[in-house]
């Protein structure tokens, strides 16, 4: 993510009634959070970027660059700045490299919707491999808080899918 | 030439990959375990998929994910550094089932090469002087007597199903024949459950003589001189060096050729190295063939002025071996102290952990290739190399002065590392002599007090 980008972002949320933007794309995830209760929070701000690249190698949209933010805050389950919630719900990671579809084809509805609630065993999303469909399957019975990859997006080891409220 | 290159693999290799993909314009993309998050080729590489948790096999040797992540990114090619996948001839095929061009030799040459006895009769068709031995299983002493004359004593009578030195003995004198071979045929049966013995030269005090080669999608193969590496510890090399101090012009001719007609006989395509033992007599006897980028090939980049791993991905990328490769002059002498966090006072038990200060050496002479940093944790899933410090010098002598005072410069601290060993290596009279043999370090003692 330039540091251009960045920083309009971070314009973006003072501009406006955003209390929080969360962007990621290849497993980098920038979160911006304005928010009275961490102004008055006395602790570092922790910036941690994990998997960066440190140079700037072309000038493509492509290429990654080591941010230098001034507010945004890289978010991590564990850090000081997570949010309340967010730390009592389960995550769906994948288990393999590939491509997120939230679909089983272009032409059929969606797996799960945010707000769906689901099981156990049930299908959530499918990860493409090496021409295998895979699918993702439930494994606690919850509500889907939130859906983190876009339909066909490119999904590393672990990378954080759904976010399921446990119920 | 590619546009995109994975890397399929992590630590010092694949950030030498990383930097000669860069020089040439191309793009990276980097692999990771969950534990090397924070390495320094992910950091490096311009795009980086976690592929899965810290084991190798669910991870680095984990063929669907690599597969996966090549094609997610839509990376042309795959380079395997060494270790891991690299002479896995599945993983070869795999990837050109995907159309993804492995940087290395085809499988098929991948496997013959990797079947020892295989190799062996294949070297035999190119002339290429192998240990002699009996063909096959010996089954009488009267066979094995036979056997030993034709070869000439010494000869080492080996269990054909076992290892580890059981179920072996030497031959030095005829009138002890009988005995050692029915003494070893009993060990064999004890330990692996089977008598069959053969036989083959012993060759005493070996030196550990590589010979770096080069081969295009042309047919044409360069070797680019020889490696010493005799100075090993339980067979894990420490200390390299090119050119080695026993081998001459003339028989650097020799090995040199005998190399690449071996290596045209199964068409090698990419960088590949033949191993040698070299015995007293300067003798010369086909060990095994590397079929892939080795650790040690720093000190042939030094001595020939070359970038191996460019050269692999021009090959690859079908290029021709270029023409001031078949007659060069080697330049000086360059000495390689591999740098592994081992503790040599403690039997080199491994020494993983946070490394709290890190300066390496620099100035005239000198190269580093490590992926280590300060305030790096070294994990323990992996090998132990963090690093591998380089020199060079006019001549053998200089190269070891200019390594002796790196290793003085050099500070590492939080990990014991192998440097105090390689240290009292460097100053020991019979090395400097260069009077090295792959037994050296057997006879070697460490002195933890000494400097």
């Amino acid at each position: 993510m330039k540091t251009q980008e960045i920083r309009e972002l971070v314009k973006v949320v003072e501009q406006s009634e955003i209390d929080e933007l969360e962007v990621s794309r290849w497993g980098h995830r920038i979160r911006i959070t304005k928010n009275k209760n961490h102004v008055a929070n006395n602790q570092p701000q922790q910036i941690t970027i994990p998997a960066q690249h440190t140079q700037q190698t072309s000038p493509t949209s492509t290429s990654e660059q080591n941010a230098q933010p001034a507010e945004p805050k890289q978010e991590e389950p564990a850090g000081p700045e997570a949010l309340p919630e967010r730390e009592n719900f389960e995550e769906v990671k994948s288990p393999i490299v590939g491509t997120f579809y939230r679909a089983p084809s272009p032409e059929s509805d969606p797996f799960v919707e945010v707000g769906d609630t689901v099981t156990p065993g049930q299908t959530l999303c499918i990860v493409e491999a090496m021409k295998i469909m895979n699918e993702i399957e439930c494994e606690t019975s919850g509500v889907i808080k939130d859906i983190l990859m876009e339909n066909s997006q490119p999904v590393e080891y672990n990378q954080t899918l759904f976010l399921i409220e446990p119920k | 030439m590619f546009n995109k290159i994975l890397i399929a693999n992590r630590g010092e290799i694949a950030l030498r990959i990383i930097r000669a993909c860069h020089e040439l314009g191309i793009s990276t993309v980097a692999v990771y375990s969950e534990i090397d998050e924070l390495s320094l080729h992910v950091r490096f590489a311009d795009e980086a998929i976690c592929i899965g948790p810290a084991a190798s096999n669910m991870s680095y040797m984990n063929i669907p994910q690599i597969i996966s992540a090549a094609e997610v990114t839509n990376a042309d090619a795959i380079h395997p550094g060494y270790g891991f996948l690299a002479e896995n001839s599945h993983f070869a095929d795999v990837c050109e089932d995907h159309d993804i061009v492995f940087i290395g030799p085809s499988a098929e040459v991948m496997s013959q090469m990797g079947d020892k006895s295989v190799a062996k009769e294949t070297m035999m068709k190119a002339n290429v002087p192998v240990i002699p031995g009996s063909e096959g299983k010996v089954a009488t002493a009267d066979e094995a007597r036979k056997i030993a004359g034709d070869i000439g004593l010494p000869v080492i009578i080996k269990a054909a199903a076992g290892g580890g030195g059981r179920g072996m003995r030497v031959v030095k004198e005829m009138e002890d024949l009988e005995n050692y071979f029915a003494m070893a045929r009993a060990e064999s049966q004890s330990a692996f459950n089977s008598p069959d013995l053969y036989i083959e030269k012993f060759i005493e005090q070996p030196r550990h003589v590589e010979v770096q080669l080069l081969g295009d999608s042309y047919g044409e193969v360069v070797a680019l001189g020889e490696r010493e590496c005799s100075i090993q510890r339980r067979h894990q090399k420490l200390i390299e060096e090119s050119p080695s101090p026993a081998v001459d012009e003339a028989l650097r001719a020799k090995m040199c050729d005998a190399a690449i007609r071996g290596a045209q006989e199964v068409g090698y395509e990419s960088a590949g190295t033949i191993e040698f033992l070299l015995d007293a007599d300067k003798n010369f006897y086909f060990m095994e063939m590397n079929t892939r980028i080795q650790v040690e090939h720093p000190v042939t980049e030094m001595v020939v002025g070359i970038d191996l791993i460019k050269e692999q991905v021009r090959i690859a990328a079908g290029e021709k071996v270029a023409s001031w490769m078949k007659d060069f002059k080697l330049r000086g002498h360059s000495i390689e102290c591999r740098i592994n966090a081992e503790d040599p006072e403690h039997g080199f038990r491994p020494s993983p952990g946070d490394i709290t200060s890190f300066h390496m050496p620099g100035g005239m002479g000198m190269r580093v290739d490590t992926h280590a940093y300060a305030g790096y944790t070294i994990p323990p899933t992996y090998d132990s190399m963090i690093g591998k410090i380089i020199s060079h010098g006019r001549d053998r002598l200089e190269a070891i002065d200019r390594m002796q005072r790196a290793l003085e410069e050099t500070v590492i601290e939080g990990v014991k590392t192998t440097i105090p060993f390689q240290q009292q290596v460097l100053a020991d009279e019979r090395f400097i002599s260069g009077n090295i043999d792959t037994k050296f370090l057997e006879n070697f003692t460490f002195n933890p007090d000494g400097q």
